[in-house]
């Protein structure tokens, strides 16, 4: 047991990580809102756990705080990510489909150049040496972190989906302006379902940085939004467990083809070519068919396609 | 700012903006036809450069699967002749447009036959990016090869001129990027203008299901609209390679990014929305000072954001519809 985890305990954590951050794009996309912001969220957290971990100014705050001090970095990443999440979130959640998408690209990608330049994300080089979470010995102990998180979103997801606002949100991603003309306020909704996933994000990056150990731009690119896009799609996007399910899957492809050496990156690639056109309802989706025969599927129509996913 | 300096960064603008802008059109085109946007447009980039690489060079001795091949054993055909290099581009460009024939053959119409998400061409499109860019860096390496940027040394002048005190540079390279794309931008416009397929194509992008009603074959203009999008995203590779003289699997990343921005500052599916998106970006981008140039990555984007929320439709882009 102590050999498989720590041989694959790394690999574990960083499944659980994927399936998290696959759903803080699915909140967003339960109100049919196509963001792909949460890589910039995740970076803005991990910075913020970062800067707190091993920034000299706050140095007499970890000595009085002792472990105390990694909940208050995942207290701090929320809480600026949540303002943040609202201030980029209400201009832009008054676009649709393909130009949300955009512009939250756009989001990112100010974020990655603007922290590569800024002198306290350290740069090019970013910020290195972070202190491992609560004195963990072995990577595969940030289970006991990413573990519960997982299971607390679940629950939270499954309980909003439930609730009045999870009707409007389903609503709104049905049909935005009959949502409206019904009395749900589309915007105060989209923005609260952006903020959830934009919070979930920034936990996750505050508990990321110590589980690398250091912390760059590299960490919130195009590449991030659209692999967790992936996951997302691949694993369904219509279940609160397709996220989870994709991120862990397409997480642990390149892994598991690593006897293909240096194929396997071509092969993921392929994977998700293939997943995509034979698994359109994603992987959930799929799985549910098998037990029951699905509504019968309408084919977005040209306009659809065209005015973007609204 | 002095002028000559105005003038310097307004030549320079004009010259990467136009790179900007036949790239851009990549996209556009296929946006137009199908709704959706190809992520795999930066890859056949990087491929068109390398395809002319290949055809003037031929030596891979870095490292990859192709390593100590050299089709050239007794010194390049190149040996300075512009002509020679001007093939070469042409014959990149047309290969790069066949593997976007393919990607759309394997990728998307399969997808489209069955009606699925247009979000899912997203990801399928990443696969194939995927897919391209790290057969590249197996059959060459993930080194950055030297592209002959002195292809065009022997075109005489390069031009110069005073303005005042200063002297105001124009390298070769740039004047004959400006004037591909001017001419690209021409014949395009006349095919899509003036033409009977311009005008089929225009009917697809229009209404597929009227169009082909009308006896018009969409698959087979969409064929062509994915080949003409290749064709332009593989002579940008190499014209840009050929500008900063560099060529790597990741060459294409930053410019698939860009070009989005582009199309969405001139409007989603606008063709002369493109070339003004691409022109306003490369211009943008000469003018940032040089302290901030750290920062011109971050220009595009910021544009992109800007236009987004004070006019989602862009530039030069037709207001969407509000469904009811």
């Amino acid at each position: 047991m102590g050999e498989f985890l720590s041989q694959y305990g790394f690999l574990i954590v960083t499944m659980v990580q994927a399936g998290l951050l696959g759903l803080s794009l699915y909140f967003p996309l339960q109100a049919g809102q196509l963001s792909l912001a949460s890589p910039g969220f995740y970076a803005v957290g991990g910075y913020v756990a970062a800067i707190l971990l091993t920034g000299p100014a706050f140095s007499g705050l970890r000595d009085s705080l002792g472990n105390g001090m990694f909940p208050l970095t995942w207290l701090a990443a929320a809480l600026i990510c949540g303002v943040l999440g609202v201030i980029v979130g209400v201009p832009a959640l008054r676009l649709r489909g393909i130009y949300l998408a955009l512009a939250t690209i756009a989001f990112v990608e100010i974020l990655r150049v603007v922290s590569l330049n800024l002198a306290i994300t350290g740069g090019a080089i970013g910020i290195f040496g972070i202190p491992q979470a609560f004195g963990f010995q072995d990577r595969w102990q940030y289970i006991w972190l990413f573990g519960p998180l997982l299971v607390l979103t679940l629950l939270f997801a499954r309980q909003l989906e439930r609730s009045r606002v999870g009707r409007a949100l389903r609503a709104i991603r049905e049909d935005e302006l009959a949502a409206d003309a019904m009395g749900v306020p589309p915007t105060r909704y989209k923005v609260l379902a952006f903020v959830i996933g934009a919070v979930l994000a920034g936990i996750v990056g505050a508990m990321s940085a110590p589980f690398l150990n250091t912390w760059n731009a590299k960490q919130g690119t195009f590449d991030a939004s659209i692999a967790i896009l992936a996951f997302v799609l691949i694993g369904g996007s219509r279940n609160l467990w397709g996220p989870v399910v994709g991120g862990a899957l397409l997480t642990a492809v390149p892994e598991l083809l690593r006897f293909l050496a240096d194929w396997r990156l071509v092969i993921n690639g392929l994977v998700l070519v293939v997943a995509s056109l034979y698994l359109p309802q994603g992987i959930v989706g799929a799985l549910q068919r098998l037990r029951r025969t699905p509504p019968p599927q309408r084919p977005p129509s040209v306009a659809e396609v065209k005015g973007g996913t609204s | 700012m002095e002028v000559s300096q105005i003038i310097q960064n307004l030549l320079n603008g004009l010259a990467i903006g136009s790179v900007y802008a036949i790239f851009a059109l990549g996209y556009t085109l296929v946006f137009s036809i199908l709704g959706i946007i190809n992520f795999a447009h930066g890859a056949v980039f990087t491929l068109g450069a390398y395809f002319t690489y290949t055809l003037v060079v031929g030596q891979f001795e870095n490292n990859g699967l192709l390593k100590g091949i050299n089709l050239f054993p007794n010194g390049s055909p190149l040996s300075g002749n512009p002509w020679v290099f001007a093939l070469a581009t042409l014959i990149g460009a047309v290969l790069a447009g066949l593997v976007a024939v393919l990607i759309e053959r394997l990728a998307f119409r399969p997808m489209r036959a069955r009606g699925a998400d247009p979000l899912l061409a997203l990801v399928s499109s990443l696969g194939v990016a995927l897919v391209i860019v790290n057969l590249i860096q197996l059959l060459v390496g993930a080194e950055i090869y030297n592209f002959p940027s002195d292809a065009y040394g022997q075109v005489q002048p390069a031009l110069s001129f005073h303005v005042g005190e200063r002297v105001v540079i124009i390298r070769t390279v740039q004047v004959i990027i400006f004037a591909v794309s001017l001419v690209m931008l021409a014949v395009l416009g006349y095919v899509i203008g003036r033409t009977k397929v311009g005008k089929a194509l225009r009917a697809v992008a229009e209404n597929p299901g009227t169009a082909s009603l009308l006896g018009i074959s969409v698959d087979r203009f969409i064929l062509i609209t994915f080949f003409l999008s290749g064709f332009l995203g593989g002579l940008a590779g190499t014209l840009v390679g050929t500008a900063f003289g560099v060529a790597g699997p990741y060459f294409g990343v930053t410019y698939g990014l860009k070009g989005l921005a582009v199309i969405v500052l001139g409007g989603l599916g606008s063709i002369p929305g493109a070339v003004v998106g691409g022109l306003v970006i490369g211009l943008a981008e000469a003018f940032v000072p040089s302290q901030y140039s750290a920062y011109k990555d971050a220009v595009a984007f910021a544009l992109l954001f800007v236009i987004l929320l004070v006019r989602p439709q862009g530039l030069l882009g037709r207001a969407q519809i509000q469904k009811v």
